[in-house]
């Protein structure tokens, strides 16, 4: 049994549109198949033949993919990806950050809270609470963006996630650089700080702005593209 | 008076497709089984060029596209002039009325209509 439109989707690939305008036009595309190779079946040819036919009828998937995605993106200056994954992340990212250093400026000082790693003391956590409890608002924000621009529920977390995930990605950067650049400090101090970091830094936030996305986490159903 | 709009000829598909769903609502197979039909073969669309231009003209809003239950049982997207898109197929209709009469004062070339 031959399935058109799981067929139209693998010829086309991701055109960089809504999953649910993506999902229509495999929809679409495969109903025109199965029309064209009834056709051909009246004209004589066997069930499989005319579906081959049919199916081959299109010489090139990814230029047609390509044209789609011009048709439906005609007027826009922005793709999918930007509208509803860049451009909230980077709204988060940034506005999470300015609220950073406006409470260090403004706000009270950062706690330290020391841990033992059984060899030395490390500066595990130096977080500012009134910043944490600041990222709710920033994940919402993102979150609320992403969906109302037509992203899935994946791209609304991503987008609500990015100011952990920025800092992960440079911790990710950093650590290796630290590793072969500097040899004083041991590696156990080194990954101990990395561990530390990336609690507080990363872990930390991110709960907060998982928790202000949550209420807005839904499934966009717009044509948009 | 300006001349004739190069893009007339990229036009032939948009004035076909326009004065189709000017009748009745179609979906896509029907549209280009019809504009074949009509056309005598002359003018002929198959999946790769019918839709990128379907969805080029619903994205204008010349055209909106709906599912709708066929005679067949099965759901089709059903294609609808909006006015705009007869707005433009007047358009269209006069650029390709100048096209000929161009064609005819220059090269004698007559047509039917």
């Amino acid at each position: 049994m031959r399935d058109d439109r799981k067929f139209v989707k693998k010829s086309l690939g991701r055109l960089g549109l809504t999953p649910h305008r993506e999902e229509e036009i495999a929809r679409e595309l495969s109903e025109h198949l199965a029309d064209h190779a009834v056709a051909l079946e009246a004209r004589g040819l066997d069930k499989d033949a005319a579906a081959r036919e049919a199916q081959d009828s299109v010489s090139n998937w990814p230029e047609l993919g390509r044209k789609i995605l011009a048709a439906e993106t005609e007027g826009t200056t922005m793709n999918y990806r930007t509208r509803v994954l860049w451009l909230p992340a980077l709204f988060a990212l940034t506005l999470s950050y300015v609220l950073l250093a406006l409470i260090q400026i403004f706000g009270p000082q950062p706690s330290f809270y020391w841990f033992f790693t059984g060899r030395s003391l490390m500066p595990f956590v130096a977080f500012i609470v009134p910043w944490l409890l600041s990222q709710p608002v920033v994940g919402a924000i993102a979150a609320y963006w992403s969906r109302r621009a037509g992203g899935t529920v994946r791209y609304q977390i991503l987008a609500a996630l990015a100011p952990a995930i920025a800092l992960l990605g440079l911790f990710l950067l950093i650590l290796p650089f630290a590793m072969i650049v500097v040899h004083h400090v041991s590696h156990t101090m080194r990954i101990g700080s990395f561990l530390g970091l990336t609690v507080t830094w990363v872990i930390l936030p991110a709960l907060p702005l998982l928790l202000g996305a949550a209420p807005f986490l839904r499934t966009a159903q717009s044509r948009s593209v | 008076m300006t001349g004739i709009d190069i893009k007339i000829k990229r036009g032939s598909g948009e004035l076909a497709i326009l004065a189709l769903l000017d009748r009745e609502p179609l979906h896509g197979y029907e549209i280009s089984k019809r504009i074949a039909q009509q056309t005598g073969g002359v003018l002929q669309f198959n999946l790769a060029s019918l839709y990128p231009l379907l969805y080029r003209m619903e994205n204008r809003g010349w055209v909106t596209g709906k599912w709708e239950d066929a005679p067949s049982g099965r759901k089709r997207r059903y294609y609808r002039l909006t006015p705009r898109g007869r707005k433009q197929l007047a358009q269209l209709r006069e650029e390709w009325a100048r096209f000929f009469q161009a064609l005819q004062s220059v090269g004698g070339v007559a047509h039917a209509g």
